[in-house]
């Protein structure tokens, strides 16, 4: 598994441009969910967006999809802007991208997949009903290559299976390759081994790294599970209160005073790429947050606990109420 | 497009695990549904030589209704938009064939007007302006989602009775007005011209022929909406019930495929308008109420949501019925004749009584309609979810508001 960045000779086909977030800035009823962030997204690497629960992270890729509209700031993909686009546009101009919860629809496997398609594919509603030669043509070859990406996300056997019948990771992986069936250049994964566990959260990370190297596309990542973040990221953005405290490679914010103060706790982060022990942070509350908000999620200290993930996995479990 | 499809992966060769077999049907199962579909073909191609006026005249309001309740399953089923107003867009098929293939003249006191157009041509045009009537209603028809479209559709079929009753010379307005028969190049269906035809030694009149005719319009309809909801544009349909914002990263424009959906089921409306017509030889005013909606309601609810068979199924069951309960008032319990001055309910009435109780039975405890239970998958839809929607009210999405 390669670490640093890609050397673009593997990168496929089409080019892969640049993700460029600039002093974006959202609001929601007097609460700054992200102030004034910016990053930028390599093309072809790995780039992690991490910080603690309310941070910002996930209403940044809603900006990013067009889900939400920014208030301030600009985020473009290449020449374009899409911060004024609907979302269909912007999946149209390939960013694509997971949900934390899983989000698929009714049917087989296969028609998740197929539903990635969309944009790829042009048949209508007047083509399809009569049948039209083209359109099982086109239907043909799109399920050839959706079984394709099946088997690339080891979910070739369960291809035409129905969703509701799969284990969670397995449709967390089906969620992953419906994102790369639109052929993304840009991939966005919010929290993709979230609830995994450590098997599982093995094989997508492989996974995810080998998109990278094999697809050349650009990742973004919001995870939690600071073991994966550190192994496979090549860069790392990290917010706090909706506002980017760190940026630079995993290395250098393992050991950002800033970064350790606010999320990692303090403590010896001497730990390495060992994976599924990461932040052993002895228990230190950040009070030396002077304006920390009363909503201030808890701090990630598991003091007493060999926890793989510094933050509960399950998003339902996000207002877990400050240790005392 | 296609240059993107071919970019295939370069990927390492130890991630390519062997193709393996679809899970295949056993060989068996495979011939289950094209089979059953070929018998009852088969069964409807001969019936006519076999059974009363009645049950081909029941039969053939079963085949109209089936075709407008697998409009409305695409929309309600298939989208998860809520639809009030079919009632109307049967309405607009109806009117708009009779309109079209109508002659202008004066008919007792009333002046009538229409270009009267050939029938087969009246029924196309029919067709193409219910569904233009539906692309009209498609600012309203893409913004609201759910409960909320079901509300605003209930004012077409109020608006929709005001002009049936107003606009006299289209409509014949209170009374109706009476229906030109389908005709291919003289041959028309209806008990004359050619007179006095038999086929086998059975008599070919009006519900004979009309039958074939009706016959081919519901497998017509039913092969459109069945490769509408296998292909492309249903997929996007059924995301777009699922999940909105899935759908919408996913590059469907959730407003434009609703605003379709709604287009594409008043279409089929429209035909099974068009078809209700000319089998009751005369429209009136009266018969696209509020409850006819409601029936179209039942009829896929009762049939199965987001099934083509279901939505057959469940028209066979809601236009039977009455039909049968009044056929056999004399026999049943509690049942009494229409009209008939014994104490008991109505055939009318004890249908709705029936299907009103088929469709709390139904979503009680076979989510996927009759059609759910026939497949041995009572729970519907393999999602795990047990509850039947109709209409969304709000998305099941965390978008992660909080961040």
């Amino acid at each position: 598994m390669t670490v640093g960045p890609t050397d673009s000779a593997e990168v496929g086909e089409f080019d892969v441009p640049e993700l460029t977030v600039r002093a974006v800035t959202v609001r929601f009823a007097g609460l700054v969910a992200l102030d004034a962030v910016g990053f930028t997204v390599t093309p072809g690497s790995i780039h992690a967006v991490i910080g603690p629960n309310g941070a910002g992270k996930s209403t940044c890729f809603n900006v990013l999809s067009g889900v939400y509209r920014a208030d301030h700031g600009t985020v473009h993909l290449g020449g374009h802007e899409l911060t004024r686009l609907p979302p269909h546009r912007i999946a149209a101009l390939g960013l694509a991208r997971t949900f934390q919860n899983i989000v698929l629809t009714r049917g087989t496997v296969a028609d998740n997949l197929l539903l990635g398609r969309h944009v790829l594919t042009t048949s209508g509603f007047a083509a399809t009903a009569l049948h039209l030669p083209r359109v099982s043509r086109e239907q043909r070859r799109h399920r050839e290559r959706a079984r394709e990406i099946a088997e690339f996300m080891h979910l070739g056997n369960v291809f035409d299976a129905p969703v509701g019948l799969l284990p969670y990771g397995m449709r967390k992986r089906v969620e992953m390759a419906r994102a790369l069936c639109m052929e993304p250049k840009v991939l966005l994964l919010d929290e993709p081994v979230a609830g995994m566990n450590a098997e599982e959260r093995a094989e997508t990370s492989d996974a995810i790294a080998s998109i990278r190297d094999s697809l050349g596309i650009s990742i973004v990542l919001v995870e939690h599970d600071m073991g994966l973040v550190m192994r496979i990221a090549d860069e790392v953005t990290v917010l706090d209160f909706g506002r980017r405290i760190a940026s630079g490679v995993p290395a250098d914010i393992q050991r950002d005073p800033a970064v350790i103060r606010a999320y990692l706790g303090t403590g010896e982060e001497s730990e390495e790429e060992s994976g599924d022990e990461p932040g052993k942070a002895s228990g230190k509350a950040s009070e030396e947050n002077p304006n920390a908000p009363a909503h201030r999620p808890d701090p990630p200290v598991p003091a007493d606990t060999t926890a793989p993930n510094l933050h509960h996995p399950d998003p339902a479990a996000t207002d877990r109420e400050v240790p005392t | 497009m296609s240059d993107r499809v071919s970019s295939t992966v370069t990927r390492p060769a130890e991630t390519l695990p062997a193709r393996h077999a679809s899970p295949a049907l056993p060989g068996l199962r495979r011939w289950v549904r094209p089979g059953a579909v070929t018998a009852v073909v088969l069964v409807l191609l001969v019936l006519p030589f076999y059974v009363t006026a009645f049950w081909l005249q029941t039969g053939l309001f079963a085949m109209a209704a089936a075709i407008g309740a697998i409009g409305l399953n695409l929309l309600s089923g298939t989208t998860g938009q809520l639809s009030l107003g079919h009632a109307f867009f049967l309405a607009c098929g109806a009117y708009g064939y009779v309109w079209f293939a109508g002659d202008s003249g004066r008919v007792g006191v009333q002046q009538l007007s229409g270009p009267g157009l050939p029938p087969l041509l009246a029924l196309v045009l029919a067709v193409l302006l219910t569904g233009i009537v539906g692309g009209l209603f498609s600012p309203i028809s893409g913004r609201l989602r759910g409960m909320y479209l079901g509300v605003a559709t209930l004012a077409l079929v109020f608006i929709g009775h005001h002009v049936m009753l107003n606009a006299k010379s289209v409509t014949g307005g209170f009374n109706g007005r009476s229906v030109t028969p389908m005709e291919f190049g003289g041959f028309t269906l209806t008990d004359g011209d050619p007179d006095g035809l038999e086929v086998l030694g059975i008599p070919f009149g009006q519900l004979e022929r009309l039958w074939y005719f009706a016959l081919v319009l519901v497998l017509v309809a039913a092969l459109t909406a069945h490769n509408l909801l296998r292909g492309r544009p249903g997929r996007a349909l059924g995301a777009v019930r699922d999940s909105e914002i899935a759908a919408s990263v996913m590059g469907v424009p959730v407003a434009r495929y609703r605003s379709a959906a709604f287009v594409v089921s008043s279409m089929y409306a429209g035909l099974a308008g068009a078809l209700i017509a000319m089998i009751f030889n005369r429209v009136v005013p009266d018969y696209f109420g509020l409850a006819l909606s409601i029936d179209y309601l039942a009829m896929i609810v009762i049939g199965g949501l987001g099934s083509v068979t279901g939505a057959v199924v469940g028209a066979v069951f809601v236009t039977m019925l009455p039909q049968v309960l009044s056929k056999y008032a004399d026999t049943l319990p509690l049942v009494v004749a229409p009209g008939s001055p014994d104490s008991g309910v109505g055939p009318g009435e004890a249908a709705r009584y029936l299907y009103g109780a088929a469709i709390v039975l139904v979503l009680l405890f076979a989510p996927g309609g009759l059609v759910g239970l026939l497949r041995g998958r009572p729970g519907g839809a393999p999602t795990g979810r047990r509850t039947v929607r109709l209409g969304r009210t709000k998305d099941s999405i965390r978008t992660g508001s909080k961040g």
